[in-house]
């Protein structure tokens, strides 16, 4: 039973990782409608600078973490700048391919300006469980799930109470809407990629603390997508619970069903569960539904 | 206060909506905008708010001047920072936010806390109905309530000029009186109005001054109250004949012709 338990846990704080990575796909979806499959590509560019300023320039971590979050808060800033802002008012679609072009671009960048070797990536969080009795809690998961927590409550708090969220909002539901009422919708939308390129690069930080840095962890933006879409692209509340169930759901898919069917369910699980909830409810569970006046 | 000389307005760069519009609005004034379907009324509104561009239109010739400053090439979240807001046709509310974050939001540019307060009071105070109303998310709100919630939005940045696009349309005789008697309020306090209306009879009733467009020209202007007894006025748009019978077909199309001939 304690097994049970264990993968339980484990699985409900792998969720809430790909809720964190999920989290930059509902920002940058609810200031845009765009939805940018070039996520995971920000986790691994994320992943490169925290890489770069600790190994290459040798910073303390204190200094090193504030560094990189700020390099790509720039990063975000200046790929919105130069790949999307000429967009706005144009199609969805020509956006969204626009990701998918950046998706291969950013790959190419970085393998340009870091080389294709397999990187060390700095122990920023304790890599020793935390042991309750039986249970066993992998430390660095913890930090995270208390970090995605309390960036879900922060993010909720700024789009739902705050003047400048309530903006974003605005552009959310309504960019002709919001720019008849003096909001910036450019603004709006370069302040989403930042917040997204951030959350990225603290998902990295979680993810790959103490492992190593390659393209594959490109990979958790995939995973968190089921998430994303799960919870309904604009809340961000939703995304913890739709993390703890898509996590638990693949902890124990892959731990006690793979065994018997030969491997791979585990990772088919989080889609299936995705396809299942857009099924029932295509806005997902928390995601907003249209309001038609007939 | 604000001008139109001589404005063209094309969309897609083919098509020619405006052909030379030239209209003024006064401190204080209301002007009416009336007219069919088609005749240029929103795109005047677009024009001077800046939002023809989401329309892949654009001021093609002309100028748009207020208080003396072109503001036709200006980017729309610029003119609401000079002082016009443009209420948009359709009933556009923020249709997943609550009736007071629409408010909040359209406050956005209050510099502090204590002012934001003051004017949600004022809008409360003018439309008790929105108090009430408060929490509910505005996509859910009858037609009518939400026309009064975007007018209250628009009152919240406290510009110089509320251009409002069809408030009447779609909604029951007794709504339009409602939102008519907010407007006559907002207007005894001194807001200065740009009014578009197809609603032609409760347009005149609120205006000082009107303008009638027909294929995106200007084909007659005067004082509201002038105009409500022009006959040809009175015969289009009121419809109303000097002997207050219906139109027959024949009479329809002879009414075309000489609108034609108008235009």
């Amino acid at each position: 039973m304690i097994y049970v338990i264990n993968d339980i846990i484990t699985g409900a704080l792998i969720g809430l990782l790909y809720a964190l990575v999920a989290m930059g796909f509902v920002v940058i979806y609810r200031a845009s409608k765009v939805f940018n499959f070039a996520q995971g590509e920000l986790v691994i560019l994320g992943g490169f600078i925290v890489w770069y300023t600790t190994f290459e320039l040798g910073l303390d971590l204190w200094l090193a973490i504030p560094l990189s979050l700020l390099l790509s808060a720039l990063a975000g800033y200046l790929i919105e700048r130069i790949f999307l802002t000429k967009l706005i008012g144009e199609s969805v679609f020509s956006m969204v391919m626009v990701t998918v072009g950046l998706l291969i671009l950013l790959r190419g960048i970085v393998l340009l300006l870091f080389g294709p070797a397999v990187r060390p990536f700095p122990v920023i969080f304790p890599l020793k469980p935390l042991f309750l009795g039986e249970m066993l809690i992998p430390m660095n998961l913890l930090i995270g799930g208390l970090i995605t927590v309390v960036a879900a409550v922060g993010l909720s708090w700024f789009f739902n109470r705050t003047r400048a969220g309530l903006r974003m909002t605005a552009v959310a539901e309504d960019h002709v809407v919001a720019s008849s009422m003096g909001i910036s919708v450019k603004g709006s939308i370069a302040f989403a990629w930042v917040l997204g390129a951030v959350l990225s690069t603290v998902g990295a930080m979680i993810f790959l603390s103490g492992k190593s840095l390659t393209f594959l962890a490109s990979e958790i933006g995939f995973a968190a997508l089921p998430v994303a879409l799960f919870a309904g692209l604009e809340s961000i509340g939703g995304l913890i619970l739709a993390g703890v169930i898509v996590g638990v759901a693949q902890s124990l898919a892959t731990n006690y069903l793979d065994p018997l069917v030969g491997g791979a369910l585990g990772t088919v699980v989080p889609y299936l569960i995705m396809l299942g909830i857009l099924l029932i409810r295509p806005t997902g569970l928390f995601g907003w539904r249209t309001i038609e006046r007939v | 206060m604000l001008e139109l000389h001589n404005v063209e307005v094309t969309y897609s760069d083919v098509i020619l909506a405006l052909k030379g519009v030239s209209l003024s609005l006064r401190e204080g004034q209301c002007v009416a905008l009336l007219g069919g379907n088609g005749a240029g009324k929103s795109t005047i509104l677009k024009a001077i708010s800046g939002t023809l561009k989401s329309e892949d239109g654009k001021v093609s010739a002309g100028a748009i001047t207020l208080e003396g400053t072109p503001i036709h090439n200006l980017e729309a979240s610029e003119v609401v920072r000079r002082g016009l807001i443009h209420v948009m046709e359709g009933r556009r509310v923020l249709r997943h936010m609550t009736a007071e974050q629409n408010l909040i939001v359209g406050g956005h540019m209050v510099p502090d806390r204590a002012e934001l307060k003051r004017r949600l009071d004022h809008v409360y105070t003018l439309m008790p109905r929105l108090a009430n109303l408060k929490s509910r998310t505005a996509g859910f709100m009858s037609g009518g309530e939400q026309q009064l919630l975007l007018i209250g939005r628009a009152m919240m940045a406290r510009p110089k000029i509320i251009a409002i696009d069809e408030p009447s349309l779609g909604l029951a005789p007794l709504m339009i009186h409602d939102v008519y008697e907010v407007l006559s309020r907002l207007k005894e306090e001194g807001t200065t109005f740009f009014l578009v209306e197809q609603n032609s009879a409760a347009g005149l009733g609120l205006a000082d001054y009107a303008y009638v467009l027909e294929n995106g020209r200007v084909v007659l202007d005067g004082r509201a109250d002038k105009l409500a007894q022009n006959e040809d006025v009175k015969e289009f748009y009121l419809g109303v004949t000097a002997s207050g019978e219906r139109k027959s077909y024949r009479q329809v199309k002879h009414y075309r012709r000489r609108k034609r001939w108008l235009g």
